[in-house]
């Protein structure tokens, strides 16, 4: 376990939208992973009895893309001010965006690295972030032609499956890495509990994100942790 | 095993609807009353309960006279076949006798092979269990396997009394399918042998006596390029990113262990850590 030690000061970081928003993408995700799997290769078969038979499994995997597809509009409504920030950062791409892949790739193997300044989103989260709303397209997109294929032309059903498989295989993979961070990746970990409480300590969020850290420092939303350390010395 | 081929000529064919009550029979399958086509056709193509559909079209030749065209229709059992491509369960394979059938115990009904038939012959029927609850089954003709692995011929073909079908070995029935193309050329210069190589070739080939699409059937039937893609590419493809990121985040584990024994490894710019 991490020996990293907090003062205790915690900041908030997401807004309950966010959070619910999460939760629902997050829970719905790996259902729809669970249900399909038996489909996707025969070495999970044994989850027929499991979910109700097979067509079981095909009832709670379309009741479960239904709750997939309500994230957004759950973070956009409760939420739109954080919704439009993300979507900013997302087209925002600077050197320091860059210069943050060579250090994470440090951090990820356990080497020495140095905090690259990063915004709210750091250039992972983006990308990230990138990834799984085109993969969410590809994923959902397609999902609708295999459920209804008497309302589509034959050719786009069958591309459909193909769409599918593409966009769950690559959606897969980014999730894998993404939950390698933030459950087992000490560095990271603070982050997981704050996507569910929406609060992470003070000092991991300014190493973490600094130039978000001090942007709200300066609005004096959050408590400026450098004043506080040079009080403490100087006392 | 070899290769065991139904062979269909066309011309021979005088629609007496034989074959599909013979098939009907033999696989207790049950009647489907359809609403009236607008010709003598009973249903407009091959079901999930109707494996075997003569088809009957008025058409003009190209000096204008009227032909009436009948065709026996039934599943090709593709050598190449896409529905056994996309098969997530391997219930859809193919027999000793290299024709196509379904394990109606490992069809879960999920309709993928529905979707990617070039011929569209693939359909799914809708059971009740016990318990009233509704389930599917991809159904389509068998070649009626169980009486070929008794040394008997389909049911369509043995109850054919023009001969207009004959079941036998694929050099046999392809040598029978030459010949008899040869003998009408003559009456019908579009007359061809229909046995598709976008699907690897066809254990039903036919003797037609116009173009493929003068019967409904597709010119240049191949299996979907998408089931290629996602079958041959998309889903290896997704199956090994899987196995490469878990591999890569074991290695991360392991490396972050080995190299990050505290659990410190970050340092700032001008100025010490704060853990």
């Amino acid at each position: 376990m991490s020996k990293t030690q907090y003062s205790g000061v915690k900041v908030k970081r997401f807004s309950k939208g966010f959070v619910i928003a999460h939760a629902v993408n997050a829970i719905s995700f790996f259902a729809l992973y669970i249900t399909a799997l038996p489909m996707y290769t025969e070495w999970f078969d044994w989850l027929y009895p499991v979910l109700g038979g097979p067509e079981g499994a095909r009832l709670l995997h379309r009741i479960f893309a239904i709750a997939f597809i309500t994230p957004t509009f759950i973070w956009l409504i409760m939420d739109p001010k954080g919704f439009l920030r993300w979507g900013k950062e997302l087209v925002t791409w600077k050197k320091r965006d860059l210069q943050f892949f060579t250090e994470f790739v440090k951090e990820l193997f356990g080497f020495k690295f140095k905090h690259v300044k990063q915004t709210f989103f750091n250039a992972g989260e983006k990308i990230n972030s990138i990834i799984q709303i085109l993969t969410a397209i590809l994923i959902i997109g397609s999902g609708f032609p295999m459920w209804f294929p008497d309302l589509f032309p034959k050719a786009v059903v069958q591309w459909a499956y193909v769409a599918h498989n593409i966009g769950f295989g690559l959606a897969i993979a980014v999730v894998v890495g993404h939950i390698y961070l933030s459950v087992i990746h000490k560095n990271s970990r603070p982050g997981y509990t704050g996507v569910i409480t929406g609060e992470v300590p003070a000092e991991w969020a300014k190493d973490h994100y600094t130039e978000w850290y001090e942007e709200e420092v300066k609005k004096g939303n959050f408590p400026d942790l450098d004043k506080d350390k040079n009080k403490k010395k100087g006392a | 095993m070899a290769d065991y081929i139904k062979y269909v000529d066309v011309t021979k064919c005088d629609g007496c609807r034989a074959c599909m009550v013979a098939c009907k029979n033999w696989n207790d399958l049950p009647a489907e009353p359809e609403e009236f086509q607008g010709s003598v056709q009973s249903h407009a193509n091959v079901t999930a309960n109707t494996w075997n559909v003569l088809s009957f079209i008025e058409h003009e030749d190209s000096k204008g006279n009227l032909d009436y065209l009948f065709r026996h229709s039934s599943c090709f059992h593709c050598s190449d076949a896409a529905c056994v491509k996309v098969c997530p369960e391997e219930a859809m394979h193919y027999t000793d006798f290299g024709t196509v059938n379904v394990d109606s115990d490992k069809c879960v009904g999920c309709g993928y092979c529905e979707q990617n038939c070039p011929f569209d012959v693939v359909q799914l029927a809708t059971y009740k269990d016990k318990n009233g609850k509704e389930y599917k089954k991809a159904q389509k003709c068998t070649m009626c396997v169980d009486r070929i692995e008794e040394g008997m011929q389909p049911a369509c073909v043995t109850t054919c009394h023009t001969d207009a079908m004959e079941f036998g070995t694929k050099e046999e029935m392809i040598k029978k399918a030459e010949k008899r193309l040869s003998e009408i050329k003559d009456k019908y210069p579009n007359a061809m042998i229909y046995n598709p190589e976008g699907v690897g070739g066809t254990h039903t080939i036919y003797v037609l006596a116009e173009k493929p699409s003068v019967y409904g059937l597709p010119e240049k039937p191949k299996v979907p390029t998408s089931a290629v893609v996602w079958k041959d590419y998309a889903q290896p493809i997704g199956k090994m990113m899987l196995g490469a990121t878990s591999m890569a985040l074991v290695g991360a584990f392991v490396s972050s262990k080995l190299f990050n024994k505290e659990g410190k490894g970050h340092e700032e710019d001008g100025g010490g850590s704060h853990e």
